[in-house]
């Protein structure tokens, strides 16, 4: 095997050295076999003429002989492509259109494959990642994949469930002191966690349970950092071990650097420093990692786990328990662990259910630009087929088999669309980049690790080889049927055939069908980013949010109130600034706050129902955040501590919770099962606005509840003022940036060590529909570059037709034929192929957009307005396209034509 | 008479000359007249493209030498994994020529 595959290799690069070595074979035999006549008396004329029928045609035994080398396609390939190669340099034009929409189109493709590959299918980067799992609690509706900390002591402390198990969360700290905040992203995590992963340090040393203890284990406080982290902030140091880092006014001994990549468990995520999750405090509840032993599946694990839940839960229940969850649930919802090798999702809305369907949906529309980019590169192709009619055929004539001259053909398709797939990758690098900077922001950052392997190259490779055989399979098969007395018939004169006309008319069809659905695509998408953009309803342009912690002043949480309030005060007087509120929650930031709300005097609603989100906010929340009041009265300053408790609700609310009837003048109370707050009266009520939403923009306007900020009292159930709080400030002029340092600067003066994290509402707005921006862009491109693509299609169809039949069109204008006539003749034909391509493009798209009817918003799957302009635009662009050669061939000169007949 | 060769027995042939001891082309074609007691027609065309088919699976190698008459050659020469194949093949020939006798002696 080996000899042989050393041998071919031998053939295929040492050729000239064997053909040398086999002509000298074979002159040697004659010349021997010449002598041996002469001295058996033959005269050596004769003798020669003998040796030569002995042994048969002499060019014939060679080419026998290379081919027992079994090199011998490989070397016609290789031939092809040689001869390809040069008929390209030598229309650099043609090369050059066909490579660069191939690789334009191979490029977007390829980059958003990245992505998936990247996201979706990727191992983690650490030491067998196959074994390892998640740990989920399935509940009714939903599984959830954290778990809370009392069920993960009592797992950590049963060693023989996996072979190790790991706890971890993900935070953010600040490393600035005071004043404007200095984000870094920070994981928090068990001792276990980069032994778990299998993850050793770079420089330094990784956690060991020791360091996982409330206050810090020997070393104290101690930190791992990132290798981008070491890199940015510490410049790549060598001595960064041992130094400091402070988060959040801690400061923690960095004892070792993460390998460069790294970036955590999580796909989408990175982080720049880790700390052990006891020295931070205790988590609410963390994600849980467990490498599984050799001999264990995710199956026997989660039957393993679910042997041990009850002791597990019966031990963690009285905690649990005194942290709010309900005993018969706790105890009831089934663990299970599953597959984590390419990652762990994480969070209410993994990053990775928000962003699969979207990718997978613009990964086809990016293959549907491809076949575009084939149709109109196969037309290139058989023009030029065409052109080389006379070549082909006295090729034929001279012996070559119509299979060879197919292949020849197939090979400057392949190399046309290897060149372009190359360039493709080239471009997909950076594409993908620019991509996910589009779905990224400073406050949100995604992160993936989007270098090359072999399931791009693979993907590529294998839309390289596709998209040749689409495109160069029909001029291929034409080119094996050309007659060898077509050449001599013709005698070079050129003639329109019906067929190719037909092939023509079959391509346009094809592209203007693909266009519109990307057409229609684009619609949908565009119009489902604008409707969610606009759904917010209010200015978010000019809204900046400060984020503050009362615990940076050191008040006691009854004096909060009073803190909130004098620095909303001290942000107010910055110029520029024209109204500035305190309020606890942001909307759509995904921060919240939700309760069970009753009204005395009517039924509780049904438990099924969603809960009601409550918010509390100051005086002029609801001028701010574009939320009219209806009835009633809106919060004022009098609405402080003291003072009758008072709330507003919203139109779902009063429609849920007191029907048709008013609900001014009726009570409420809040909270969880047990503990409910004294009653609040309802002093007014607000219309229904996007400023209500916390989550998903899609998710519709929630039942909400007002409080007033400034009654908020330690001293009431469920209403202590929280240390964290937000101060929204509208501003009309300077730029959100200068006005976030000059708000810091306000705030310090009132509140010395007081951090100021600034974020713009538009930038919380991006956050929340990233996915629909990343598809409305996206799809938006791709029906651009389709309507481009569908325009040279037809423009090329049309003035090849109008080259074709240049003469005709000459004795028609001859005859006494309009210009005009001579266009309508010509649109009439492209009108009616286009048509065709409408009527199918539509019919695909009015039976295939359900499919993407979930990641609409706001408008239906068949939105017949979409419909109907996406297709009177690809109209108008294949009519214009169309009529631009028409014009041309209406100012034929009819003489010259006839001249040349 | 001359006879025509039977498919692949070309092969089995061209090793057994080689075995005896390494040979250029075209002596080889006369060493197989001779042993053949010139009853076996090969035309000499195709003895090359099989030749190199042998070497392309490694049962011969060939090396440059010098000729009888002082001329470089190309000698062929069997490779171990050549003698086994010859040994297979003759076994197998044999096998077969006994059957083959058998079947037309008895019918």
């Amino acid at each position: 095997m080996f000899s042989d595959i050393r041998y071919r290799i031998r053939a295929l690069f040492r050729r000239d050295l064997m053909e040398t070595e086999l002509a000298e074979e074979i002159r040697l035999h004659v010349e021997r076999e010449v002598e041996e006549s002469v001295r058996r008396g033959v005269g050596p004329d004769e003798a020669r003429r003998l040796a030569r029928l002995a042994l048969g045609g002499q060019e014939q035994v060679k080419e026998e002989c290379r081919d027992a080398r079994g090199v011998a396609l490989i070397r016609m390939l290789i031939q092809d492509l040689r001869y390809a190669a040069r008929l390209l340099r030598k229309s650099p034009g043609y090369s050059g259109a066909a490579i660069l929409t191939l690789a334009l189109c191979i490029g977007s493709t390829t980059a958003i494959f990245t992505i998936i590959n990247s996201f979706l299918l990727r191992p983690l980067p650490v030491y067998q990642p196959d074994r390892l799992v998640g740990i989920r609690e399935l509940r009714v509706d939903r599984p959830i994949p954290f778990l809370d900390p009392y069920a993960w002591e009592q797992i950590r402390n049963r060693p023989n469930l996996f072979e190790s198990v790991c706890g971890w969360t993900q935070t953010r700290f600040n490393i600035a002191e005071r004043g404007q905040a200095d984000n870094v992203e920070g994981l928090g995590v068990s001792g276990e966690f980069f032994e778990t992963l299998g993850v050793p340090a770079m420089l330094g040393r990784m956690f060991t349970r020791a360091d996982d203890r409330k206050g810090g284990g020997p070393d104290g406080p101690v930190a791992v950092i990132s290798h981008g982290f070491w890199q940015r902030r510490f410049g790549g140091a060598g001595n960064v071990i041992g130094r400091t880092v402070s988060l959040d006014r801690t400061s923690y001994i960095i004892v070792g650097v993460a390998p460069p990549r790294f970036f955590g468990a999580e796909v989408g995520r990175s982080f720049d420093v880790a700390v052990p999750i006891a020295v931070t405090g205790t988590a609410s509840w963390l994600y849980v990692t467990a490498r599984l032993r050799p001999d264990q599946t995710p199956e026997s694990a989660t039957a393993a786990l679910r042997a041990a839940q009850p002791q597990i839960r019966e031990a963690a229940l009285p905690k649990a328990v005194a942290a709010g969850a309900t005993a018969n649930l706790y105890l009831s919802q089934p663990l299970s662990a599953t597959p984590a090798a390419t990652g762990q999702a994480t969070g209410s809305t993994p990053l990775r259910d928000r962003f699969e369907r979207p990718l997978w949906a613009m990964l086809l529309l990016a293959i549907l630009v491809v076949l575009i980019a084939c149709a109109n590169v196969a037309n290139l192709v058989l023009a030029r087929a065409v052109a080389r009619r006379h070549e082909l055929s006295v090729r034929r004539a001279l012996g070559a088999s119509g299979s060879r001259l197919a292949c020849q053909v197939l090979a400057e398709s392949l190399l046309l669309s290897v060149i372009g797939a190359s360039l493709g990758l080239v471009m997909a690098g950076v594409f993908s980049e620019v991509l996910v900077g589009m779905v990224s922001s400073a406050t949100s950052p995604i992160f993936l690790d989007l270098s090359l392997d072999w399931r791009v190259l693979g993907f590529t490779a294998a839309i390289s080889v596709g998209t040749a055989l689409l495109f160069g399979l029909i001029p291929a098969l034409r080119a094996a049927r050309v007659q060898p007395q077509a050449a001599l018939r013709e005698g070079g004169r050129s003639q329109a055939s019906a067929k190719r006309v037909g092939v023509n008319h079959a391509l346009i069809v094809a592209e203007v069908s693909l266009s519109l659905i990307l057409v229609v695509a684009a619609g949908l998408f565009v119009q489902t980013f604008t409707g969610m953009a606009t759904t917010v309803g209010f200015d978010q342009g000019r809204t900046l949010i400060l984020r503050l912690n009362a615990n940076d002043a050191k008040v006691p949480p009854a004096a909060r109130p009073a803190l909130y309030e004098r620095v909303r005060q001290a942000v107010a007087t910055v110029p520029g600034v024209s109204d500035a509120v305190t309020l606890r929650t942001v909307p759509v930031s995904s921060d919240h706050w939700v309760a069970n709300v009753m009204v005395s005097g009517y039924p509780p609603p049904a438990a099924a129902e969603a809960p009601t989100f409550l918010n509390a906010v100051g005086p002029g929340y609801f001028a701010v955040f574009g939320t009219p009041i209806l009835e009633g009265r809106g919060f004022a300053a009098e609405d402080r501590s003291g003072t009758p408790l008072v709330a507003v609700v919203n139109e779902t609310f009063a429609r849920r919770h007191v029907g048709d009837r008013s609900p001014i003048g009726e009570t409420l109370t809040f909270g969880e099962t047990g503990t409910y707050s004294p009653p609040f009266r309802i002093v007014g009520l607000a219309k229904d606005s996007g400023s209500a939403i916390y989550f998903g923009l899609r998710e519709g306007i929630p039942s909400t509840v007002y409080l007033s900020i400034g009654q908020m009292n330690p001293e009431i159930a469920n209403f202590a003022p929280p240390a964290a709080f937000r101060v929204a400030v509208r501003f009309a002029a300077s730029s959100p940036a200068a006005l976030a340092r000059a708000a810091a600067v306000a705030v310090n003066r009132i509140a010395p060590d007081m951090r100021v994290d600034a974020k713009s509402m538009a930038s919380y707005v991006r956050d929340n529909i990233a996915t629909e921006r990343l598809t409305a862009m996206l799809s938006g491109l791709f029906g651009a570059l389709s309507l481009l693509l569908a325009a040279v299609g037809v423009y090329g169809v049309v003035a090849y037709a109008v080259m074709q039949r240049r003469s005709e069109i000459g004795i028609r204008l001859a005859l006494g034929a309009s210009p005009a006539e001579v266009i309508r003749m010509l649109l009439i034909r492209t009108a009616r192929v286009v048509g065709v391509g409408l009527a199918i493009g539509g019919a695909i798209s009015f039976w295939t957009s359900r499919f993407v009817a979930a990641l609409l918003f706001g408008l239906e799957p068949r939105d017949p307005a979409t419909f109907a302009s996406a297709a009177v635009v690809l109209a108008a662009v294949g009519l214009l396209a169309g009529w631009l050669p028409a014009r041309q061939a209406a100012r034929i000169d009819p003489v010259s034509t006839l001249r040349t007949e | 008479m001359r006879l025509d060769l039977p498919q692949g027995t070309l092969d089995l042939l061209i090793l057994r000359t080689l075995a005896l001891e390494p040979q250029h082309g075209w002596a080889l074609s006369n060493r197989i007249r001779q042993l053949s007691s010139e009853a076996v027609l090969i035309q000499q065309g195709t003895l090359y493209p099989a030749l190199h088919r042998l070497e392309r699976r490694g049962m011969i190698r060939s090396r440059w030498g010098p000729s009888d008459n002082n001329r470089r050659a190309r000698y062929y020469e069997l490779t171990k994994k050549g003698f086994r194949q010859l040994e297979h093949e003759v076994a197998n020939w044999q096998q077969l020529a006994t059957v083959v006798a058998q079947v037309l002696n008895t019918v």
